[in-house]
């Protein structure tokens, strides 16, 4: 695609935010990004700007405004803020491609505070009706952003959503980042998606994987 | 965000406030900083856009690279590459805002979905594109029959109140005419009115 996408990341100085930032400026996309750590936020703009020259990006102190000139929005904040956020963004998102990457782990990093029969993707579109939510990005570790290929495997990032359409754009998304997108199902999938991720930072955490680690599936 | 799209919407087709929910739902707004293309030629054209503020223009190259102006848009307008939007073929036109702008977008499924779910819709789009056919063929004779001041007076009628907000190299290239033969064509016509 020719025409230059414009993508809000909202949250963008955390951990999640801030790589997902940094690797999406490399692609054909004009990046909107708002956080409320303003210092935190023009350093990673100054970053960005010297791993990548011609990146498009910008700095906003309002969720609102730039989710409202955006094409698709990241919502890279924790669980526990998106409520807040959503309410925000709500009449600006309509129609929009919105990523959910949060996962709703509790303080132990031995659950979820989700019940089993929903998940924050889920949460997030009774919150924003008349959005596209897509689960995505919330398999991978900020650091796999960097480093993509892992003991020589490309790492896989799984997609879930109700709209072919969105779940396509943002599998192309996930291509610019280097990670392989496998579209695993609709939004509901998102519960084991983050159930996933839970798996995946216990282990790190059990067997010292020093946080760069990733699913891959493997198959003939 | 919406008051201008249904008022627009309102003075051809007179809708309900259950039509108007439903239709709001799958309208996108959005906003385009001015230079900021909301389409480049070669893409399928997504979306019909509605201005709610700002403007727009859309042009084609020509085969030495020089850009001709084919549409321009303000608030109240609404503009596409239409054969693209409606044959999914890639776009021969490109967008761009040529001031900070907002519009409501209706992409090609919502429009779709709309066209089946609420009548009103269907009418209104059959009234804008009629329009946009009329204006097409007018303006393809007039670049053929019409003189060059014609053709000036032609557009001052149909964009009265965005002269002034323009560029004149800008209304040169809509009208196929280098700046200074539109600098002629002002003062010529200065005269004859002053008579």
């Amino acid at each position: 695609m020719k025409t230059k996408q414009t993508i809000a990341i909202l949250g963008a100085t955390g951990n999640m935010g801030s790589a997902i930032a940094k690797s999406l400026a490399k692609g054909n996309n004009r990046l909107l990004l708002f956080a409320t750590r303003q210092q935190r936020l023009q350093t990673l703009i100054s970053g960005i700007q010297s791993e990548t020259p011609n990146a498009d990006v910008e700095a906003y102190d309002c969720p609102t405004s730039a989710s409202w000139e955006a094409d698709v929005i990241v919502l890279a904040v924790p669980y526990s803020a998106e409520n807040e956020i959503a309410s925000k963004i709500k009449d600006v998102a309509n129609q929009k491609i919105v990523i959910s990457i949060a996962n709703p782990l509790n303080d132990h990093y031995n659950g979820l505070v989700t019940a089993s029969d929903t998940s924050a993707a889920e949460e997030l579109q009774k919150l924003l009706p008349n959005s596209r939510v897509i689960k995505a990005f919330n398999t991978v570790l900020a650091a796999d952003f960097t480093t993509p290929v892992i003991a020589g495997m490309q790492v896989d990032a799984f997609i879930a959503g109700n709209n072919t359409q969105a779940l396509e754009s943002v599998s192309e998304l996930v291509r610019t980042t280097g990670l392989n997108p496998i579209i695993a199902g609709d939004l509901s999938v998102s519960r084991t998606l983050e159930q996933m991720t839970l798996l995946l930072i216990q282990l790190n955490m059990k067997n010292n994987y020093n946080w760069l680690a990733g699913w891959k599936i493997l198959h003939n | 965000m919406y008051d201008l799209f249904f008022q627009m919407f309102n003075d051809r087709v007179s809708l309900s406030l259950v039509d108007q929910d439903i239709i709001k739902a799958y309208l996108t707004p959005k906003k385009l900083k001015k230079r900021q293309y909301l389409l480049q030629e070669g893409d399928v054209c997504k979306h019909l856009a509605f201005v709610t503020k700002g403007a727009l223009r859309s042009c084609v190259l020509d085969e030495n690279g020089t850009e001709h102006i084919r549409q321009f848009a303000v608030e109240g307008w609404t503009i596409a590459d239409l054969f693209s939007f409606l044959t999914e073929e890639p776009a021969t036109h490109s967008i761009e805002a040529i001031e900070d702008s907002e519009l409501i977008l209706i992409s090609k499924s919502a429009h779709e979905e709309l066209l089946q779910k609420v009548g009103k819709y269907e009418t209104y789009m059959r009234i804008l594109i009629t329009n946009a056919y009329i204006s097409l063929q007018k303006r393809f004779t007039s670049t053929v029959s019409s003189s060059v001041e014609e053709q000036y007076e032609d557009f001052l009628k149909n964009y009265p109140d965005i002269v002034s907000r323009i560029p004149q190299h800008m209304i040169a290239s809509y009208l196929g005419l280098t700046p200074s033969t539109i600098s002629r064509l002002r003062a010529r016509l200065a005269v004859k009115k002053e008579n």
